[in-house]
């Protein structure tokens, strides 16, 4: 078991420097993700914890002891890849033994930990096999039974679940799950898969282009982005984004226009705002609602496309005023339909507005 | 795999299976006449395909077999047929070992590791070894002829020395090895690299145990390389036990005497354990060892 710490971590491949300085502490026994777009870094900063590349400046610490300069094998860690990495030419077992085999334990220890990691995942009749014979999800396994029984002190994950299928990925989140809750050890899990990073985490560092954004429990991101990538990034479908200008500002609301000209009253306090200002109006499709019927604060637009998925419906919007698509997430009752004129309403408490900089501004609880 | 074919396309069938019958006919030929040279009695090139009279003593006299002259007398054959084979068999198999275990080696550095003037290195082991050897044979000569003098072991006349001009030539072997290494995920040792592994160990316990079909296929050319290699062996080799097949074979054909009858057996002799080690080795050339290691 270990905690571990970045100071001002910066990875360079040459001239590119691919993570800007990521200061960062990780407790023990925590579940934590690293979630982001492809290409922000958060495969980078894994490889650097595990010693696989290099890290250019600042520091790492595994267990509250410098890291930079020891290698992989040393370190502690065990992890997961996302290609599974299985050795082709060995066994279930062999696969699993090798470690611990390089590390010189005994055979009789090794058979046992071998037996005892297996029973944990439950491919204790896969032992004598070849990976070439498995399932997807069976070398999964045994890619996670590889990492067991090394007992590290921090365990890491690659994407481990983006080659499984939509059934298998979800069966194999819970397992993760269940196994954290078994082990208690650190985990560093990396995805882009944000409904990944919302089951499994304790909590999650949300990753763009090589810094840290934001750092939180899932519902503390969720409810409390502190900027508009945030916000985009967390929650599925994604937020919705509409440019609108800010039109009065009080301590108890405010109220903004959209492009088509509707008043819209929303509970943020953006007194620090000049009115008149260009703000951005964020609300995730779970909360937008489209009725048949108008209102005030209400805006008029037409239902593009309607996405019946049995338990909900998802209506693909126009913009009011504006180009783009809103989506919004409906009841499956007297459902809208392609081509119906739609009005929507903003719920004032379920509105976030985001300033020219980005960040969201404070909302009124 | 039964695609429907259009009837014209039968003509075109037709004409591809009597373009590849007489391709196998060409190349069969030949060594159809070897034998058939090698079991007609006395020396002549010419003759029918199926000889007449089958007369063995060709084959004695390859394999140093003692056969009556005209007169009666025992002759034993002059030239040492078997033993040349022997040193090729040896030459080749030290080489080809050697060969493989420095070309094995290079193709890993030159395909996981970062160095600087890892392209030119390459580009110019390449490009050297395209001059013809021929062009460098009094470079050789001068070379093991100069390191016999330290270590008479390595000088000419050495089976030792012709083991290491051989295994010179790897360039080609460096980047055939290299091309496979690379279709193999780097993640695989990577996880052998986290398991505890030392780059060593996860060369030799992982990444070659993969590579098994492309080391096979490397050490069968290297060793028929240098079965039927003859510029670089005949400068080296002196003296008639010393010498190899290919060498050997040539005192078979001086000018006022053409041996071509014991020429063909030794030439078919030559053969033979290129062939065994071909069969040998077949079943090691499997492919799919990596399959599983992914999601495949």
């Amino acid at each position: 078991m270990a905690n571990l710490q970045f100071k001002a971590l910066r990875k360079s491949f040459g001239d590119m420097e691919i993570l800007h300085g990521v200061d960062l502490e990780i407790q023990d026994g925590e579940f934590i993700v690293f979630v982001g777009p492809s290409g922000c870094g958060k495969s980078t900063l894994l490889r650097c914890i595990a010693g696989l590349e290099e890290i250019t400046s600042g520091e790492l610490l595994i267990g509250g002891v410098p890291m930079n300069d020891i290698p992989p094998s040393k370190r502690g860690i065990a992890m997961v890849f996302q290609s599974y990495a299985l050795y082709p030419h060995m066994t279930v077992a062999e696969n699993m033994a090798f470690g611990l085999k390089l590390a010189g334990h005994s055979k009789v220890e090794v058979a046992d930990a071998v037996q005892k990691a297996a029973q944990i995942l439950q491919i204790e009749a896969l032992l004598d096999r070849r990976p070439k014979a498995l399932s997807g999800g069976q070398r999964q396994r045994v890619a996670i039974g590889r990492a067991i029984v090394r007992k590290p002190g921090v365990f890491l994950f690659d994407e481990p679940l983006s080659n499984l299928d939509a059934g298998l990925r979800v069966q194999m989140r819970v397992e993760l799950a269940r196994l954290h809750a078994d082990l208690r050890t650190t985990m560093v899990y990396v995805t882009h898969d944000q409904v990944e990073a919302m089951t499994l985490a304790n909590r999650i560092v949300v990753l763009n282009q090589g810094r840290i954004e934001q750092v939180g429990a899932p519902l503390e991101l969720y409810n409390a982005p502190i900027n508009r990538f945030v916000a985009g990034f967390m929650g599925s479908p994604k937020m919705n984004f509409l440019p609108c200008t800010l039109v009065a500002a009080a301590p108890t609301g405010a109220t903004v226009r959209l492009e088509d000209g509707t008043l819209v009253a929303v509970a943020v306090d953006a007194t620090g705002q000049a009115v008149g200002a260009a703000l951005i109006l964020g609300i995730r499709p779970e909360h937008l609602e489209a009725s048949r019927t108008g209102g005030e604060g209400r805006a008029r637009t037409a239902v593009r496309v309607a996405e019946h998925l049995g338990d909900t419906v998802f209506l693909y919007v126009d913009s009011p005023g504006g180009a783009g698509q809103l989506t919004v997430k409906a009841q499956p009752e007297d459902p809208l339909h392609m081509g119906d004129e739609a009005h929507l309403c903003f719920p004032a408490q379920r509105c976030y507005l985001f300033g020219a900089d980005d960040r969201t501004l404070p909302r009124i609880a | 795999m039964a695609i429907v074919i259009d009837k014209s396309q039968r003509w075109r069938v037709v004409a591809a299976h009597v373009f590849m019958i007489g391709l196998c006919a060409l190349v069969i030929f030949p060594l159809l006449i070897v034998v058939a040279i090698s079991l007609r009695p006395g020396n002549f090139a010419t003759g029918s395909l199926i000889p007449e009279t089958i007369s063995l003593e060709h084959w004695r006299f390859a394999l140093g077999i003692p056969t009556p002259g005209p007169d009666g007398q025992m002759i034993t054959p002059d030239l040492p047929v078997l033993r040349w084979l022997w040193n090729s068999v040896k030459v080749a198999t030290a080489s080809a070992t050697v060969a493989l275990f420095l070309s094995t080696t290079a193709a890993y550095a030159f395909a996981r590791m970062r160095f600087v003037g890892k392209k030119s290195a390459l580009l110019g082991l390449t490009l050297m070894q395209m001059f013809p050897t021929i062009l460098a044979l009094i470079a050789i000569h001068a070379i093991f002829s100069r390191i016999g003098h330290a270590f008479p072991l390595l000088g000419i006349d050495s089976h030792w020395a012709l083991v290491l001009a051989y295994s010179g030539g790897i360039a080609l072997h460096v980047w055939t090895i290299k091309g496979f290494y690379e279709t193999i995920p780097v993640e695989i040792e990577e996880a052998a690299i986290v398991d505890g592994a030392t780059p060593w160990q996860a060369f030799w316990r992982v990444l070659l145990p993969m590579s098994l079909p492309i080391l096979v296929v490397v050490f069968l050319l290297a060793f028929i390389g240098a079965i039927i290699e003859y510029p670089q062996a005949s400068v080296l080799l002196r003296t008639q036990p010393n010498l190899t097949l290919a060498v050997g074979s040539k005192q078979f054909l001086y000018a006022q005497k053409y041996l071509w009858g014991d020429f063909a057996a030794a030439a078919i002799l030559s053969g033979l354990p290129i062939s065994a080690v071909f069969i040998l080795a077949q079943r090691w050339m499997i492919s799919g060892l990596t399959s599983g290691a992914n999601k495949g």
